[in-house]
């Protein structure tokens, strides 16, 4: 702007110009802050039910209990968890190796060509609806495991924890891609420079140095899988049961009911009592302080690693 | 490495790197990651094959069509990869734009046939106009006064749409009218300029109302948009004339063709017409035109195909997925089974979401890129902030789903299963989605484009809305869109509050108590029925992929159409 011909709106009106800058920007920190309002309104909703929950209930039964049965109030977690556990570690045992594999895949081998179409098509996995998942499982892995001579139920915890699986691979393969990706370049030269072959060096150099990273998109899709709701509602029954120890295969085959599993069920229940219908709160806010906790430490492994390296 | 000894020279000579053993990796990690993909494919291909029932054809039916359709289209799409890539993306994009178009049109013609009338389409959006022009001209009159800026803001699409509330002032008023024998029928409150015109004696037409308030606006817009692209006055107004005139020949041609007037007006503004700007730019800049023949060869090999068959006398595939399920309710018998009302209530619960999360997550989403401070007790809150929003996005959705249940049909008492709680307590499962996809749109804006608007004496908000809003729309829009597909598929938290398992009735209330697509097709996998559980549920999940799949396609053109290089 010239010096001679000041713009006549710059200071004329300085009053009403402020005031509305201010109201504008306390409006967008009241959007920003709802974020927060939203963490304390599950924490404090779930826990007044929660708190009413365990007034009737011993904190200790219901932590320690290895029977769940609403409808003689009986509440023990411990059959609940079991048939997360199972969940959790069927998935992971399946998209663990699988996600980091294709991280690998991706990060290291993959031509540009390739992995224009490899990423958006893990992306697509990500991005297909749970209950899907679950119809999957239910409707055509299960017959399939059935065909190929597998003793498992029609509702079972198997094909269910495959499905789960699945559909955490791109959480794992995605975050591990961008922890190798972010591993610079001079390490691998460096690698390279000792004559080491391009195994050795991925092997070897590469996922060591992204090792924070993998670890924390590891939590994340655990963290995933043990809140997954719909897959394990289709697929994997309706039955709290606690692990059979001493027969660790048969567990697969049988069906289970995970916690997310069990809220759905009390809360679509017909004739719940109201000792009943507060379990769920109960249930609830365990599950939320797990997965809770669980993301935050990922993201502080993950914070961390990036701080190792930008 | 181990070092060797110098004289053996580099140690890969003699063949002691051994090629095997990366090679092994290397298509392992390939397998591991196409495992995912190549399972969820064969699953897909079972489903879409109840759904489709394609063997259920004669072979000489599936034979014609995949000479006429199938055949020229993949000669085509051969071409376009190997040779005439923009073709490829111009055959994209006409081919996708009208399927697009015609997900508007239905969405919008649910909306006219279950939600509201066209006349109170026309009476709400008249009011909104008004308000806005209140707003305008105030600012217009007196520029100074901001603080009653504020109240005519707040205040005016108020009045316009709902009246004042009942008030002394307005009893006297009837009391007085009445005292003077007269009857306003003001007796709880002042009547709203909405409420106004829907008591008019004489209304337009349904396709007048339709053409003033939705086709015309739309044609203005993208007239408006022409203008500024090609600089030049006379294209815009041409684009405005020309959507207006076809606009009108639907008097003539819709009942011809059998879809009525206000349909045909719905297919012009939003199918019609961002396809006719489309192609006339293609053919204009002469880039990849050959790409147009894509759509054509479809269309004329599908006609071709289905006079073939009719006169060979091939019968064609008997789908579980076709008109009637689209059409109409679930039902006791499969075959009668539709998904119908399950669609409205999912459009009705996307509008809500629309209305509340969107502007909530973007204005979140401003305020952290562009305000927030970094240091001093308001910086540790807004780190806060941040990570307390990266956690909620991780949240399990049945968590949401028992906060939905808490707070809105626990606390506020709002009916159970009804959409706006649906609405509401998937728009919060998803708001921390939209916040982080809309900080990292901002977040792409350069900086210099905010310096030079400083530079220029313009103050923050005016460079976040004249600068950085407009640059980071499309990243925005294609967050959102991504965003909004999550929100479709999600099943949970319809669970906790309560969402009706079927209902035979479209909803054409907010308050309505509804079903949604997913809720639907997670009541139809507990049916024991091998015709429901291969056939109406797999027409079902096809139908959600269906949609998922055109909102995700539309989300990554817009993203690769705008994509900032570098």
């Amino acid at each position: 702007m010239s010096t001679e011909t000041p713009g006549p709106d710059i200071t004329s009106r300085p009053t009403g110009r402020a005031a509305r800058e201010r109201m504008y920007r306390y409006v967008l920190l009241l959007c920003a802050a709802a974020s927060i309002l939203v963490t304390v309104s599950i924490v404090v909703l779930l826990a007044r039910d929660a708190i009413t929950f365990f007034t009737l209930v011993n904190p200790v039964d219901f932590f320690t209990g290895t029977e769940f049965l609403i409808s003689r109030n009986v509440y023990g977690l411990l059959p609940l968890l079991s048939g997360t556990l199972l969940v959790t570690v069927i998935s992971a045992v399946i998209a663990l190796p699988t996600g980091v594999a294709a991280a690998i895949y991706l990060s290291e081998y993959a031509s540009d060509q390739m992995r224009s179409v490899l990423k958006p098509g893990l992306e697509i996995l990500a991005g297909i609806p749970t209950v899907v998942y679950g119809i999957f499982a239910l409707v055509y892995v299960t017959p399939f495991l059935q065909t190929i001579g597998l003793p498992v139920n029609t509702f079972n915890i198997l094909s269910a924890s495959i499905m789960v699986g699945i559909m955490i691979i791109p959480m794992v393969s995605s975050l591990s891609e961008d922890a190798m990706s972010s591993v610079p370049d001079s390490l691998r030269q460096a690698g390279y420079g000792m004559g080491a072959t391009k195994f050795e060096v991925t092997t070897g150099v590469v996922v060591p140095a992204a090792a924070s990273g993998i670890f924390s998109s590891f939590i994340l899709a655990l963290s995933r899988a043990i809140g997954e709701t719909m897959i394990v509602v289709v697929a994997a029954g309706s039955r709290p049961r606690m692990l059979n120890l001493s027969d660790p295969l048969a567990n697969l085959f049988q069906g289970y009911q995970p916690m997310t599993a069990a809220m759905v069920q009390i809360n679509s229940a017909d004739s719940v009592s109201q000792l009943g219908f507060t379990s769920l709160f109960a249930i609830g806010l365990t599950l939320f302080v797990i997965t809770f906790l669980l993301n935050l430490l990922s993201n502080r492994i993950a914070a961390r690693y990036r701080e190792e390296y930008e | 490495m181990a070092t060797r000894e110098p004289e053996t020279g580099w140690h890969g000579e003699n063949s002691d790197v051994n090629h095997l053993r990366g090679r092994a990796f290397e298509a392992t990690c390939l397998a591991a990651t196409a495992f995912g993909l190549v399972s969820v494919l064969l699953l897909l291909l079972f489903v879409a094959n109840d759904a489709f029932r394609p063997f259920s054809a004669d072979a000489g039916w599936l034979a014609t069509y995949a000479a006429t359709v199938v055949v020229p289209l993949a000669a085509l799409a051969v071409y376009y990869y190997r040779l005439d890539e923009p073709a490829g993306e111009v055959a994209y994009v006409t081919s996708g734009l009208p399927v697009v178009g015609l997900l508007l049109t239905g969405g919008f013609a649910v909306l006219f046939i279950e939600l509201l009338s066209v006349l109170e389409w026309f009476a709400l959006l008249i009011s909104l106009v008004v308000a806005g022009g209140l707003i305008v001209a105030h600012g217009r009159l007196r520029p100074k006064a901001a603080l009653e800026r504020l109240a005519v803001v707040f205040l005016s699409p108020v009045i316009t749409m709902f009246g004042l509330p009942p008030t002394r002032f307005n009893w006297f008023v009837t009391d007085t009218a009445a005292a003077l024998g007269l009857d306003f029928g003001l007796y709880y409150r002042v009547i709203s300029l909405r409420e106004a015109i829907l008591m008019l004696p004489f209304v337009p037409t349904d396709w007048v109302m339709l053409l003033l308030t939705l086709v015309l606006p739309i044609a203005g817009a993208a007239g408006w948009f022409v203008e500024k692209r090609r600089e030049s006055r006379r294209d815009g107004l041409a684009v405005v004339g020309m959507t207006t005139v076809v606009a009108v020949l639907g008097l003539v041609a819709g009942p011809l063709l059998g879809i009525g007037t206000e349909v045909w007006l719905l297919l012009v503004t939003f199918a019609a017409l961002p396809l006719g700007v489309y192609v006339e730019g293609v053919i204009r800049r002469s880039e990849g035109v050959r790409g147009l023949a894509f759509p054509v060869v479809a269309v004329l090999g599908v006609a071709a195909g289905a006079v073939a068959t009719s006169a060979l006398g091939f019968a064609g595939p008997n789908p579980w997925l076709d008109w009637g399920f689209l059409t109409s309710a679930t039902s006791r018998t499969a075959a009668d089974a539709g998904i119908y009302p399950a669609m409205v209530g999912s459009v009705m619960m996307i509008i809500v979401i629309v209305l509340t999360t969107f502007p909530v997550g973007v204005g979140a989403a401003i305020y952290l890129e562009e305000y927030a401070p970094s240091q001093g007790l308001m910086g540790k809150f807004v780190t806060l902030i941040e990570i307390n929003i990266g956690n909620l996005a991780g949240v399990p959705s049945v968590v949401y789903g028992l906060l939905g249940l808490a707070l809105f049909i626990r606390v506020l008492q709002w009916p159970q299963g009804s959409i706006i709680v649906a609405g509401l307590a998937v728009g919060l499962l998803i708001l921390p989605i939209v916040i982080i996809s809309a900080q990292e749109a901002i977040r792409s804006v350069p900086d210099s484009f905010r310096q030079a608007s400083y530079g220029m004496g313009a103050t923050r908000w005016q460079t976040i809305r004249q600068v950085v809003l407009p640059e980071a729309l499309p990243g925005i829009l294609t967050g959102t869109i991504l965003a909004l597909g999550r929100a479709i598929g999600e099943t949970a938290p319809l669970l906790m509050i309560g969402a009706a398992a079927s209902v035979r009735l479209a909803p054409n209330s907010f308050f309505d108590v509804a079903s949604m697509m997913p809720r639907q097709i997670f009541s139809w996998s507990s049916e024991l029925d091998p015709a429901f559980r291969h056939g109406v549920l797999a027409a079902g999940v096809i139908t959600l992929l269906a949609v998922l799949l055109v909102m995700n396609a539309t989300a990554i053109v817009i993203r690769n159409r705008y994509q900032r290089t570098g």
